[in-house]
């Protein structure tokens, strides 16, 4: 059963992004002039202003930089607390807020390998598929 | 929110250095107001932004020995909305000349201040902040963030249930508690300090001893961070009265000279500089452009008062400006260098932690009296230059301040 979560950010870029999720595939823009991949969605790259971006695929693999474990209820109940969030940074080089799978503060370890899954979820739009990281 | 007001300050000039001073400081009774908002005694009136904005000026007027005709400035800086200048100086009683519309958190509004008394749009100034936070049941994060003129990261992540700036410190903290050994009863040194601090400051809105089991027991926000890693959330204003330099001698007490300031700013991959780098290369480069507008060098800084949204963002700015070496702020804290009389005492009024939620202002007013020699059984010895850093999650802006002739 899909689990609800709060809106996503919908609009000209933004809207791309969750179509390329829903076939299952992770696909950040990558900047045809300087080659970063900024994230979250620009219009224009954030390292040079460039507007050429292209949709490339990640790997999936990526590494724990952080994470951190919500026990106050900011979402007023629509995320049952506690819930664990993750921060990877992708093979790719982007830096990536997740919720990780199966892995609870205890578990998780600052540089420990993850891989990209996706969870079936919905919002106020309707289903989506959500981008998660479970450990490699 | 916090951040859309966070408007960039003119650029950092020497010829702007010391050409105005802090002469009249006033502060609500953030502790008792605190007190009764807790209380909720039948027929409590909550304050407003306007009851509050008026008690900090008559405080400031009075402490700086001036009346109302000498007012010839005013700037606001209410930070969740209030009357505009016009309408503020109607309701304090002034009639100024130049009227300004300010940021609400400081640094930015002093900055701006200064630069208009310099470019002789007026001479004197009643900078004027409130908020009524609590009164008004603000929340720092969920669905209360929004897209808009805010920094991306606020809103962003909600898909993921990521979003306050809780999170942000947290994420901070997870990977140093990693990368340098630290405990949670490390960070919890910090919250120790301040409740100290505050407690030698009688209008601080925390007045309870808090001992580490204590801090240890607490419940978490965010983990690892606990409740009292979090700043306060309490209704107050402050007001500074700000005047022309060479007519800031010869009032009733030492003038405050604003020596100099500086910005740092993450322009991009925010994760990177805020989670692994602390925001230490917009320190950094903050710091420089502060101290040589200033003419003033690190070693001349003898108390600073740094933006702790956060026990972990007082370490990164600890840190981030040198005041400690990276990854050593908390066994600075856990010796005791950053309490009054070690050797760089910080947030010596409490603090946001223990303090006031004063976004900043309850820093400046702070090093004021520290810098006229007022501050009490809190005062720091023959002290001379403070620096003051505001910081958020991705903007730096420190002030460093003289004390005067």
């Amino acid at each position: 059963m899909a689990q609800r979560r709060p809106d996503r950010v919908r609009g000209p870029g933004h809207d791309e992004f969750w179509a390329w999720c829903d076939k299952g595939e992770l696909r950040l823009q990558r900047c045809a002039s300087c080659g970063r991949i900024p994230w979250p969605i620009v219009q224009k790259c954030e390292y040079c202003g460039g507007s050429e971006l292209v949709w490339e695929p990640m790997s999936g693999r990526a590494k724990i930089v952080s994470g951190c474990t919500f026990e106050y209820d900011y979402y007023k109940g629509m995320l049952p607390i506690p819930y664990e969030t993750i921060l990877v940074e992708l093979e790719e080089g982007a830096l990536f807020i997740s919720n990780p799978v199966d892995l609870t503060w205890r578990d998780i370890e600052i540089d420990m390998p993850v891989k990209l899954t996706f969870l079936d979820c919905e919002d106020s739009a309707g289903a989506f598929k959500l981008p998660v990281f479970e450990k490699a | 929110m916090s951040e859309a007001s966070l408007a960039r300050m003119p650029p950092p000039s020497r010829d702007l250095s010391r050409k105005a001073a802090i002469v009249g400081v006033g502060e609500t009774d953030f502790g008792a107001d605190y007190k009764a908002s807790r209380a909720r005694a039948p027929g409590y009136e909550p304050p407003t932004t306007e009851s509050l904005a008026i008690t900090a000026f008559e405080r400031a007027l009075a402490d700086a020995g001036l009346k109302r005709e000498d007012i010839d400035g005013i700037s606001v800086s209410f930070l969740y909305g209030g009357p505009s200048a016009e309408d503020t100086a109607k309701l304090v009683g002034i009639k100024p000349r130049h009227t300004m519309q300010t940021p609400g958190i400081l640094a930015g509004p002093l900055p701006i201040v200064c630069t208009a008394i310099a470019e002789g749009k007026c001479d004197t100034v009643a900078m004027i902040y409130g908020v009524a936070s609590r009164t008004s049941g603000r929340v720092f994060g969920g669905l209360a963030f929004t897209g808009g003129p805010g920094p991306t990261s606020y809103y962003y992540h909600h898909p993921w249930g990521w979003s306050s700036q809780a999170a942000h410190w947290a994420l901070i903290w997870r990977r140093y508690q990693a990368i340098y050994g630290a405990t949670e009863a490390d960070l919890g040194s910090v919250a120790v300090q301040l409740r100290k601090n505050a407690m030698a400051n009688p209008n601080a809105v925390m007045q309870t001893p808090l001992t580490i089991e204590a801090y240890l027991a607490s419940r978490y926000i965010v983990r690892p961070l606990h409740l009292f890693d979090m700043c306060l959330v309490n209704d107050g204003a402050v007001c500074l009265i700000v005047r022309k330099a060479d007519k800031a001698r010869d009032m009733p007490h030492t003038p405050v000279l604003v020596a100099g300031w500086g910005e740092g700013r993450i322009k991009n991959d925010k994760f990177h500089y805020m989670v692994r780098e602390q925001l230490r290369p917009q320190m950094q480069e903050a710091a420089r452009q502060t101290y040589e507008m200033s003419g003033l060098a690190k070693s001349d800084v003898q108390h600073f008062e740094c933006y702790d949204a956060s026990s972990m963002h007082l370490i990164n700015q600890v840190e981030g400006f040198d005041f400690a070496p990276r990854g050593g702020g908390l066994e600075r804290f856990k010796s005791g260098e950053m309490a009054v009389g070690g050797a760089m005492p910080v947030n010596v009024a409490g603090g946001m932690l223990s303090g006031a939620y004063m976004h900043g202002w309850n820093h400046v007013a702070e090093i004021t009296r520290q810098l006229r020699h007022e501050a009490g059984p809190r005062q720091i010895a023959d002290i001379e230059v403070s620096m003051f850093s505001l910081a958020e999650t991705d903007e730096v802006h420190p002030i460093i301040f003289q004390r005067g002739a």
